[in-house]
């Protein structure tokens, strides 16, 4: 390929790439801005991308398999919010342990459904794609766009965007203020698990047409890190997605261009490092009880 | 004519087994003011709580209008039209007073952000309540995020308002302004619940008073008919000797002196302005002000725990500012911390804690020398009378008043050469205050500098040799004890030259 | 100590019922696997020292820092540094690449600490991408350079092994090192001051960046010695990392059902090691998939890690039991 046009390609193909860490930033903002961080996302990614891909393969159906990984990621997200929230548990305990069952989990079903260790069989159900010049970009992609703006609508011009706000910064005020803390937090991670779900559909359905043990690799915490560089806002954080959307597209394609495909899979995991050390004394807030039961 | 409010025989037990009410019983009229008056730990605030349905009674009945009700959210209060304002603010600091306001009241009833922001603005004026609606709330003085409370409590069209300890942020020119907001809403209707336990307010305030002793209320009483001394006999229930301020023995050479110190809070508020002044050997100079004058960032600063931005901290003659809280402590600094959060370990047992800050003098080369904590906690435990089950439960187990005497009996049975006491007393009955006020005075005789830094006048004033008053972050006068009095020293806390 | 012990037998209990509940919905028979698990789990005993060593390890690996109020994720990482490194300096200096293994792991972890304490840099976030990167670091490592002559899917072979008893010897008397030095050592107290309050600390005068950087490093320590036994009982390291795969997040879980204390640890990792090696039996009889293990394990820490979720059981199991 032409140096140019490989690049263009690279550019091209971050927007897929980036849509499931977009989906899931954009979730754990929701659910960081009431007060809850779920690291739990990591293990929704890996479970909503296994749940996708079982329901396409039986039903043939792309858009039944999608809604098949947001319930998955909405149920898990209502188990993690129902310890995190309802019991008081150490939510990033609570978040490793949805990680730990998540891996044990698919695998488990790796091999009830399929009789298979390492991977899914592929799925042929296609998600639909938009035409866009002489390109094509996938709906969902389109669509993780529109949840950002629509996250950001919600967020900050919402009566109910600024009572969840309120259960962040100051859940004992909004308690008295007569917000449902305990709702809102519950909500949010629901919320945040579904989004999420949409990014473990999308990851294998989309990216990899089939599931294969441990496919989420990192990527939900790349979202977490990039909730904090979006400074807990839906909108910056496309561009982090596109970021580190930019960076897989292009340790994929560049594998097969030089070679070193190992060494070049570090690629998103050390730009992550570099930015978090970069941007890792900024001055940007973070949600003042983020972490704290209530 | 029914009370408004009426409470009946209210027994609060909390989970941890704390007993708070026995069986108290309250009753408000329309257009009352009615003081709850208390100690600390007397029931007050959960009392009150119970009434806003923060929390629920163990048993026990509450009549609204004659008609037995049970609130099982602060909203279902104040849909019923009862509001409270807290000591601590239960606004979101880091919204603006308008986005409080509309939270608050779009939970009760559909309203959008602008009417909300036209009605408050009316409102504000009609009352002379002015608050700056796009101010955010941790940018206001505490006297304005009090007002926008109860301008937040009005606009839910609240009957009955609940004020808890509203005096002990302000500074006394606010409080004369709240006094007077709240004479003008009670010919409005308005009937005020109001919760202290300052004698003197009561007075000036209130039409009746009802006095809470240890989860039960001792008798109810006109406050105009009623004096300082037959309230203060009922709250404590036995009148107490109070210590006497005595005069220093022998005041030594200058071991803290503290010369234009300027110091942020973690806001990046500029909360010391360039205070200077000297502590001696032997002496006890007491820092007077209203809470927020900068009274946690001096002792901060002193204890090595803040970088102040300019002045200079000099202990013995040695330089400390900016240095690590390890020098201070090196060159003889005691410090009693103002948050038990901060001066204890609270997930750590009580031999631990007897050792913090003082770690180092309890090791045996790279080893911590278990004996010799043990040894300090059994006599800390004792002399001060803290109450525990085992030397090794959580510190976290201990009530308030016990990590209070523990966390100060361990700062008070250390040798050093200057104490900082800030807050010592607070959470302690009265005997137990009484003794940590013995205490003070003893190691000043024995030859320690001491700050002592309260919210309490009367402690500052029974106590200090000097009293230095803090305004706005400035040091506006210095008195010496036998001259300080209320009117003086309460003059110069509101900023009057 | 009895309160801890119930406790984790409920979570325990809870998360074997759920279990179940999966496997029966999944069409596998329950009661047998489980059984199989537990009953040929605990069978030989230099196996179980063999799987349980390096899990008492990855387990000191979090807990250390844990006390110190960090979360240490990256035992996972630390791991495969620790086990490249050790398989690399054991062709030469033998038993001395033990210590290659442990220096490895331990200036990764004080690397994570540092960047925390100076840089502001999430210890979670660095540790799962350092993780990754070493991941594949690793792999690319044993595809290029340390790759078999004869078996290309594998590398070398390690150059001095210590034999199982003797690595869960190393393993127990790592565990009573930590016990010793959070709870007899002035480091361990500052340490624990840290985690449980850190303004409590900063009034003890205790640098908290400090703690930040020691403990991480300690725990880094033994997170590279648990990749270095692993690797040392394997022989080598395969190219898909199955065997080394998992070892430091299995130290998370094995440190909190062990209820963050070292000698629980190592009781804690001997159950789970049972429970893994009864897994393994499980599949050979009955086909059921052995990483059951790792949702019994992820389910108990997720009850663990309520409170109250616990006093429920607690009153529950109460009732039950009269």
């Amino acid at each position: 390929m032409v140096e140019a046009e490989l690049w263009a390609f690279i550019a091209v193909s971050s927007v897929a790439y980036m849509t499931p860490i977009l989906l899931v930033t954009i979730g754990e903002i929701i659910a960081e801005r009431s007060g809850v961080v779920n690291i739990g996302v990591e293990g929704i990614l890996l479970a909503s991308a296994f749940a996708a891909v079982a329901a396409a393969f039986f039903s043939g159906s792309a858009a039944l398999g999608v809604a098949s990984g947001a319930l998955a990621g909405a149920l898990i997200g209502a188990l993690f919010g129902l310890f995190a929230v309802y019991l008081r548990a150490d939510q990033i305990i609570a978040g490793l342990a949805i990680n730990l069952s998540s891996y044990g989990f698919t695998v488990l079903g790796l091999i009830a459904l399929w009789g298979h260790h390492g991977a899914s069989p592929r799925v042929e159900a296609e998600l639909p794609y938009f035409s866009l010049g002489q390109g094509s970009v996938p709906l969902l992609s389109l669509l993780a766009l529109l949840i950002a703006a629509v996250a950001w609508l919600l967020l900050f011009r919402t009566r109910a965007g600024l009572a969840l706000r309120a259960c962040g910064e100051e859940p004992s005020a909004a308690y008295a203020m007569g917000v449902n803390v305990r709702l809102y937090r519950m909500a949010a991670v629901v919320l945040g698990g579904a989004l999420a779900g949409l990014g473990g559909s999308f990851l294998a359905l989309e990216l990899a047409g089939s599931f294969t043990r441990g496919m989420s690799a990192g990527m939900g915490f790349i979202a977490l890190a990039n909730v904090a560089f979006s400074g807990w806002n839906p909108l910056p954080a496309i561009l982090g997605a596109y970021v580190f959307g930019f960076l897989s597209a292009a340790a994929d394609a560049l594998q097969q261009e030089v070679g070193y495909a190992y060494l070049l899979k570090t690629l998103p995991y050390l730009g992550t490092l570099a930015a978090a050390a970069l941007l890792g004394r900024r001055s940007i807030r973070p949600p003042q009880r983020l972490g704290v039961p209530f | 004519m029914a009370p408004l409010v009426f409470m009946k025989e209210i027994r609060k037990v909390y989970p941890e087994g704390t007993v708070a009410l026995r069986g108290a019983s309250f009753e408000l009229l329309e257009g009352e003011v009615h003081a709850l008056l208390g100690e600390n730990g007397a029931g007050k605030t959960t009392l009150m709580k119970i009434l806003y349905g923060e929390l629920r009674p163990t048993s026990g009945e509450i009549y609204f209008r004659g008609e037995r009700v049970s609130f099982r959210s602060p909203q279902e209060a104040m849909r019923r039209g009862i509001a409270m304002v807290h000591q601590s603010f239960a606004l979101v600091p880091t919204f603006t007073v308008l986005e409080n306001l509309y939270l608050a009241i779009s939970s009760v009833r559909k309203v959008s952000q602008g009417e909300v922001r036209s009605r408050a603005a009316e409102l504000g004026k009609e009352l002379g309540i002015e608050v700056p609606l796009n101010a955010r709330v941790e940018q206001l003085p505490a006297g304005m995020r009090q007002r926008a409370e109860i301008l937040k409590a009005l606009l839910l069209e609240a009957k009955v308002i609940i004020l808890d300890e509203p005096t002990s942020l302000l500074t006394p020119f606010e409080a004369e302004a709240l006094i007077a907001l709240i004479r003008r809403l009670r010919a409005k209707g308005v009937s005020f619940v109001y919760v202290t336990h300052k004698l003197r307010e009561v007075k000036e305030v209130a039409d009746r008073v009802t006095v809470l002793r240890k989860g039960l209320n001792v008798g109810t009483l006109q406050a105009r008919e009623t004096s300082e001394a037959e309230m203060a006999k009922l709250m404590v229930g036995a009148a107490v000797e109070r210590a006497k301020r005595r005069p220093p023995r022998e005041v030594g050479e200058v071991v803290l002196e503290v010369e234009g110190l300027v110091a942020r809070d973690e806001m990046g508020v500029e909360r010391l302005r360039g205070v200077s002044f000297s502590v001696r050997a032997g002496e006890i100079v007491g820092i007077a002000g209203v809470q927020g004058s900068g009274q946690r960032e001096l002792a901060e600063a002193i204890a090595g725990l803040r970088r102040p931005e300019r002045g200079s901290i000099r202990v013995r003659g040695v330089e400390i500012a900016g240095k690590p809280p390890r020098e201070a402590r090196r060159l003889g600094v005691l410090y009693v911390p103002e948050l038990r959060e901060e001066g204890l370990a609270l997930e750590m047992n009580i031999v631990e804690n007897s050792i913090l800050a003082r770690q180092r003098g309890h090791a045996r080369g790279p080893l911590v020398d278990w004996g010799s904590a043990e040894e300090r906690a059994r006599g800390l435990v004792e002399r001060f009378k803290v109450v525990f089950g085992s030397l090794w439960d959580r510190a976290a187990a201990l009530s308030g008043g016990n990590q209070q005497r523990l966390m100060v009996g361990r700062e008070l049975s250390s040798r050093g050469a200057l104490l900082i006491a800030h807050e010592p007393t607070q959470g302690l009955d009265v005997t137990s205050a009484e003794m940590v006020r013995e205490e003070i005075l003893r190691l000043r005789d024995e030859g320690m500098a001491v700050l002592l830094i309260s919210s309490d006048l009367d402690e500052v004033l029974e106590l200090s040799d000097r009293v230095i008053v803090l305004f706005e972050g400035r040091s506006v006068g210095e008195l010496r004890g036998e001259e300080a009095s209320i009117e003086k020293v309460g003059r110069l806390m509101g900023g009057a030259a | 100590m009895i309160a801890a012990l119930s406790e984790v037998a409920l979570a325990l209990a809870a998360a074997l019922a759920f279990s179940s509940l999966l496997l029966l919905a999944l069409g596998y028979d329950a009661a047998s696997s489980l059984l199989t698990m537990f009953s040929y789990g605990f069978g030989n005993p230099e196996y179980l020292a063999a799987v349980a060593a390096p899990l008492v390890l990855s387990a000191l690996a979090f807990l250390i820092p844990f006390k110190a109020g960090m979360f240490n994720i990256g035992g996972e990482g630390q791991a495969y540094l620790g086990a490249l490194l050790f398989l690399y300096a054991s062709q030469g200096l033998g038993a001395l690449g033990i210590a290659a293994g442990a220096l490895a792991g331990a200036l990764l972890g004080g690397l994570v600490g540092a960047l925390r304490a100076f840089l502001g840099v999430n210890e979670v976030i660095a540790s799962i991408m350092i993780n990754w990167t070493l991941f594949y670091v690793t792999l690319f490592s044993v595809s290029k350079y340390l790759t078999h002559p004869e078996y290309p899917h594998r590398s070398i072979d390690v150059g001095f092994s210590l034999g199982a008893p003797y690595s869960l010897l190393l393993a127990a008397l790592a565990a009573l090192a930590a016990y010793a030095l959070l709870y007899r050592t002035l480091l361990g107290y500052e340490i624990r001051v840290v985690g449980s309050s850190p303004r409590a600390a900063a009034y003890a005068g205790i640098d908290a960046r400090r703690a930040a950087v020691i403990s991480m490093a300690i725990g880094g320590l033994f997170g590279g010695l648990a990749g270095t036994l692993k690797v040392m009982y394997v022989g080598h390291i395969d190219a898909t990392m199955s065997a080394l795969f998992g070892v430091g997040f299995l130290g998370i879980g094995v440190a909190l059902i062990g209820r963050a204390n070292p000698l629980g640890s190592v009781a804690s990792a001997l159950l789970l090691a049972g429970m893994i090696i009864g897994g393994h039996w499980m599949e050979l009889r009955l086909g059921t998939p052995p990483e059951l293990t790792d949702v019994i394990v992820g389910t108990t820490v997720l009850v663990l890690s309520a409170p109250y979720a616990l006093k429920l059981l607690l009153k529950g199991g109460g009732l039950g039991g009269g």
